[in-house]
């Protein structure tokens, strides 16, 4: 082991005398090896894939090849002919209609004329090119000590050129003139940021938002609605009957009302926590249809299991027993709208939520 | 008198023709029609062993169908849905056991012995003409596709049950549906959403039937369950094995 040589260290020793590049002598090759030796690689071998040119074997590769650039040229004219000219307008059903290849067609086309290209550049490379081996010289630790003593010296200089160390005011005035510019990067920050007073604890059924009388339900298209106008068994979504109650100016007010079974109305009645007592009105039960857990419509009725379920995580909630979660990551009930029905037969909201909808937030039970 | 005996022999005759002759001893209730009869027939050879005797229901096995209307046993029945292969978490669709006719005549005989929701008989089910398709598919994502998802494919709900793909489903199927709520659906009758609504709706869903997959292969239009399952499985695949390769070539 210790009589090896390593190449490089070998190789810097027997060409002590470097070439002499602009010798009119020196072949392309040679030059092209000095030009690696100078970034410390050195060949190790080096032969061409074919050493007799035009076999059989050299063609078929080059046929081979070629065959997949010219697959590529025609899948690629295929695309735009496709593209300008496939029927690609919507056509209903669409069984044995062309238009519902459009995209098919696109997609296989683009993919064999990249595909194509790249397969033929991979076999250009991998059976054309000539089989070489390489070494590069490796670097290891830490720069050479000179190098770095020089470096440091320059960087000080630099620094002291400016003089700030001698000059305190220069030093305090930068200071001054870039601290505020600065704070006012973050100012667009600070836009982001305001105090959402109450509207985390209101829905669109707060009397506020209808001068402070009772808000009535209505359907999204700003019907009223009539309690005989629920099936028992069914269910409803409702909104707040104010300007804008169906639209995402009041998106926490969506609400899901349910005409439950006798008996199991009479279940939910008993069950009823102290804050919703008396928020049914007859069988019909109200719930935010926002979801506690991150607030998707929770809005999955069973009308047999009496559960209501959330799409996105499989939260369950129980309606007669105040929408309390008995499955999923959900840990909060759905809060209750307490609900009544006026001297003019509609449905209408006694008042808000009790308790906050939606999912928790910071400031929840601080009020 | 003889006018009383003929009476009596057309009588005798007919309940000769009509009835089978191991029930010949039985006595007849004479309240019922004779389709709520046929009915009735059917219902004690096949449904009583859950539903039990005048469709009181038994405890633990199959509810009361007093109440329950044609619409629910029509659907029921023809869709295979009853009788249950065996008790489970939600009947099943499959191929019906009994004809139209005869699901008709049980139709029938629950519709007398208890009432309920009847498919109105001045809905023009059999041709859509004219219906509004858009307006259906506003009612359609109101009050559906939070279960039946929003192309109609179904989706999952509580313990084993789910709301099934509507495919399958012929107009008046749906429309009885709608009407009698079966399983875990909630209830829609006439007074939530009126015939004419129904109708848009029965359109909208017949409109997404009738329709091409946009975009190749729908995955059953289960949405972004199914979606992203197959692209995490392909896609995870394929990538494993491009590494595969990659580090067995180098």
């Amino acid at each position: 082991m210790s009589t090896e040589v390593p190449a490089g260290e070998g190789k810097k020793d027997e060409q002590a005398e470097p070439l002499d590049v602009l010798d009119p002598n020196v072949t392309r090759f040679e030059l092209v090896k000095e030009a690696l030796r100078r970034d410390g690689v050195e060949i190790l071998h080096y032969e061409p894939r074919f050493p007799v040119p035009g076999t059989k074997e050299e063609k078929r590769v080059v046929r081979t090849i070629s065959f997949f650039f010219v697959l590529s040229g025609l899948a690629a004219l295929g695309f735009i002919v496709a593209y300008i000219w496939w029927p690609w307008e919507y056509e209903f059903g669409g069984a044995d209609t062309w238009s519902k290849w459009y995209t098919p067609v696109l997609g296989a086309l683009l993919g064999i004329a990249l595909g194509g290209i790249g397969i033929g550049i991979l076999t250009w490379s991998k059976k054309l090119l000539p089989v070489e081996e390489l070494m590069q010289e490796r670097h290891d630790g830490a720069s050479d000590p000179v190098e770095r003593r020089l470096t440091g010296a320059t960087l000080v200089h630099i620094g002291d050129e400016t003089g700030v160390a001698r000059r305190p005011m220069l030093k305090r005035a930068l200071l001054f003139g870039a601290a505020p510019l600065g704070l006012a990067a973050l100012m667009p920050i600070g836009g982001l940021i305001k105090d959402p007073g109450d509207a985390l604890f209101t829905t669109g059924f707060n009397p506020k938002f209808n001068g402070g009388n009772p808000v009535r339900l209505m359907r999204e298209d700003g019907t009223l609605i009539r309690p005989e106008e629920i099936s028992v068994g069914g269910q409803i979504t409702v909104f707040p009957a104010i300007p804008g109650g169906a639209t995402l100016k009041h998106a926490d007010s969506p609400t899901l009302l349910i005409h439950l079974r006798e008996p199991d109305a009479e279940e939910a009645r008993n069950n009823a926590y102290e804050m919703n007592k008396g928020s049914q009105w007859e069988n019909l039960i109200a719930y935010s249809k926002i979801c506690t857990h991150v607030g998707c419509p929770a809005s999955l009725y069973e009308q047999q299991t009496n559960r209501l379920l959330c799409p996105c995580h499989q939260s369950q909630f129980h309606i007669t027993n105040n929408a309390t979660p008995i499955f999923g990551p959900a840990t909060r009930a759905l809060p209750q709208l307490p609900i009544s029905v006026d001297e003019e037969g509609y449905l209408y909201a006694t008042s808000d939520y009790k308790v906050a909808i939606g999912p928790a937030f910071w400031e929840r039970e601080r009020k | 008198m003889a006018r009383f005996i003929a009476a009596l022999a057309f009588v005798g005759a007919t309940y000769t023709a009509f009835s089978p002759g191991i029930y010949a001893d039985e006595p007849t209730d004479s309240a019922l029609t004779l389709d709520e009869q046929r009915g009735k027939e059917i219902f004690d050879q096949s449904c009583i062993s859950c539903h039990g005797p005048d469709a009181q229901g038994v405890e633990d096995r199959g509810p009361s169908l007093i109440g329950v209307g044609s619409a629910a046993v029509e659907f029921q029945v023809n869709t295979g849905r009853m009788p249950m292969a065996r008790q489970e978490a939600q009947a099943l669709r499959k191929p019906p056991m009994f004809t139209p006719e005869q699901a008709a005549f049980l139709g029938a005989y629950i519709q007398a012995i208890g009432g309920g929701p009847e498919v109105p008989e001045d809905v023009d089910l059999d041709n859509l003409e004219g219906a509004d398709v858009a307006n259906g598919g506003t009612l359609f994502r109101v009050n559906c596709s939070s279960c039946h998802a929003f192309s109609t494919g179904g989706g999952a709900l509580s313990s084993g049950k789910f709301a099934p793909d509507l495919h399958p489903a012929s107009a008046v199927e749906i429309y009885q549906a709608m009407l009698s709520g079966p399983q875990n659906m909630p209830v829609f009758a006439d007074n939530q959403l009126t015939p004419d609504q129904k109708r848009d709706l029965i359109a909208y869903i017949k409109y997404i039937q009738d329709d091409q997959a946009q975009g190749g292969w729908d995955l059953g239009a289960f949405g972004p369950s199914t979606e992203g399952l197959a692209i995490f499985l392909v896609g995870i695949v394929a990538l494993a094995l491009a590494t595969l390769w990659i580090a067995g070539k180098s």
